[in-house]
């Protein structure tokens, strides 16, 4: 009779940037039981999101993570906003969903490498990661900073992009476009890659919905969902339709991102074509009335969710967020058990796992 | 916020089941410390994650509620979480962590919530 073993899958593990815990049972190595353990990093940032006065959250949320920044400055401002609400200029909108397909294209181009390191491949985690430094450049030039931008404020944004800075964008996005390509184009077809990722955490759609996934983990289950379809920002004027394989195993969640990678980069080229001219910011006064809502967006990982509730003070009576690792963590609970031992570091990548986000 | 549908505790379960069946997605629970009692809002999503729909209940602070993890995974953590950071009473967790899901042994125990307004108003800060 084989033997039962539990084992501590992190919080400190080679191939977790950050820690979390799987605690897995296995038997003749396979897995036949997963719990996650999360908590090694709880940071309480929706209760100081409580102390703080509304604008100075921006600054907190927009560190809640360090790959999707943008898109956590983006829905704190919308939520804000949409207490009053306000009327945002057209230019505004626009700009924002510029530097979130930007974020986004990073963000991919950081999750592909680290996919591939995490079944050996080290060289190609290299060169992609080569290639997401032309977009932290872009994200420097125009809104000021690589990482985390600080370019949204409640009412508009702080900065504007600028003919020249345009031309240079469109510039490097095809240079990331053609080098992309080549490098997504040996990913996609490379046998030793399939033979680790395809049908290897097969999730159904029936399975991913049951389990409230997002993003492409949910896409990569044949899922058409995606926040972007609420048309927040200037998505409403843009030709968007989600990106969706039906497999629903590691190597379509990869496929899913990878084809991403390349719509972002169109959503940008089409956004900067249509700028429109116009105020960036409006002027806002007082603090947000007592109201409640929801902001929705589409971040690299999935649908990030901020509920706000106000109560006519410059202080939030309540900001709840919802990343989108928090929403997928529970398919560990189906992908994992069934697959083997060596194949759960695969599993565990292709969900995109942000645990600061989820230790928000 | 639109769609909001007041229920009462009880039938979190069914009206929650009623919606997964339909096709709706889990998305997340949000609790709010209302002083005396506790408002619980948990968030579906349909049409292509595009619609939304609230099922929202008050509860005692020491009244016990149903857990939705016996029809759906996905509010697994949220529950949990509820439970640790508001001291939700949720009974019948899929996994209970104890308290442990994102406290540690030593931290503050219910730290969402409020300090009770009458004993704000008496320590005169509010």
């Amino acid at each position: 009779m084989a033997t039962r073993t539990t084992v501590p899958f992190g919080p400190q593990h080679p191939v977790l940037p950050e820690p979390v815990q799987l605690r897995i049972t296995y038997e003749d190595e396979k897995v036949v039981e997963v719990v996650p353990v999360i908590g090694y990093g709880q940071r309480g940032i929706e209760k100081a999101c409580e102390l703080n006065e509304y604008n100075k959250n921006i600054y907190l949320c927009e560190r809640v993570c360090g790959i999707c920044s943008y898109q956590h400055s983006e829905s704190v401002v919308l939520a804000t906003e949409q207490l009053w609400p306000l009327d945002i200029p057209p230019r505004t909108k626009f700009l924002r969903t510029i530097w979130a397909e930007m974020a986004r294209t990073h963000s991919h181009l950081l999750w592909l490498g680290l996919f591939a390191d995490a079944f050996g491949y080290e060289s190609m985690f290299l060169q992609f990661w080569r290639i997401r430094e032309k977009v932290l450049d872009i994200l420097e030039q125009t809104a000021g900073h690589r990482v985390i931008q600080s370019v949204n404020v409640v009412g508009g944004v702080r900065r504007d992009i600028d003919e020249a800075q345009k031309k240079t964008v469109i510039d490097t996005l095809n240079v990331v476009r053609r080098e992309s390509d080549d490098l997504v184009n040996v990913l996609i077809n490379d046998y030793t890659v399939k033979s680790r990722t395809v049908g290897v955490g097969v999730m159904t759609k029936a399975q991913a919905m049951a389990l409230g996934c997002v993003g492409p983990t949910l896409r990569g289950s044949g899922v058409s969902e995606d926040a972007r379809l609420t048309k927040y920002s200037a998505y409403g004027e843009l030709n968007y339709e989600p990106i969706v394989e039906t497999a629903g195993d590691c190597y379509a969640r990869m496929k899913v991102r990878a084809r991403e990678l390349f719509q972002a980069i169109d959503l940008q080229m089409e956004a900067l074509s249509k700028l429109p001219e116009g105020e960036i910011a409006i002027k806002v006064k007082g603090g947000p009335p007592a109201n409640e809502t929801v902001a929705r967006t589409e971040a690299p990982r999935g649908e990030l969710y901020y509920y706000a509730k106000g109560n006519g003070t410059r202080h939030l009576e309540r900001m709840k967020i919802r990343t989108p690792t928090f929403a997928n963590l529970p398919a560990v609970l189906i992908l994992l058990p069934g697959c083997q031992l060596a194949d759960v570091p695969v599993n565990i990548h292709s969900l995109d796992p942000c645990i600061s986000c989820t230790e928000r | 916020m639109e769609n909001i549908i007041q229920i009462t505790k009880n039938d979190i379960v069914n009206e929650g089941k009623k919606l997964l069946d339909a096709g709706a997605k889990f998305v997340t629970a949000v609790c709010n410390d209302l002083d005396e009692k506790l408002e619980v809002t948990y968030f579906f999503s349909a049409n292509r994650g595009v619609d939304l729909t609230c099922l929202r209940y008050t509860v005692g602070k020491d009244e016990e509620v149903p857990s939705l993890t016996g029809t759906t995974l996905s509010t697994l953590l949220i529950e949990n979480e509820m439970k640790e950071l508001f001291g939700l009473k949720v009974k019948d967790l899929a996994i209970d962590y104890g308290g442990h899901l994102m406290l540690a042994h030593d931290s503050p125990t219910t730290p969402m919530l409020k300090p009770k307004k009458a004993e704000a108003e008496s320590k005169g800060e509010i």
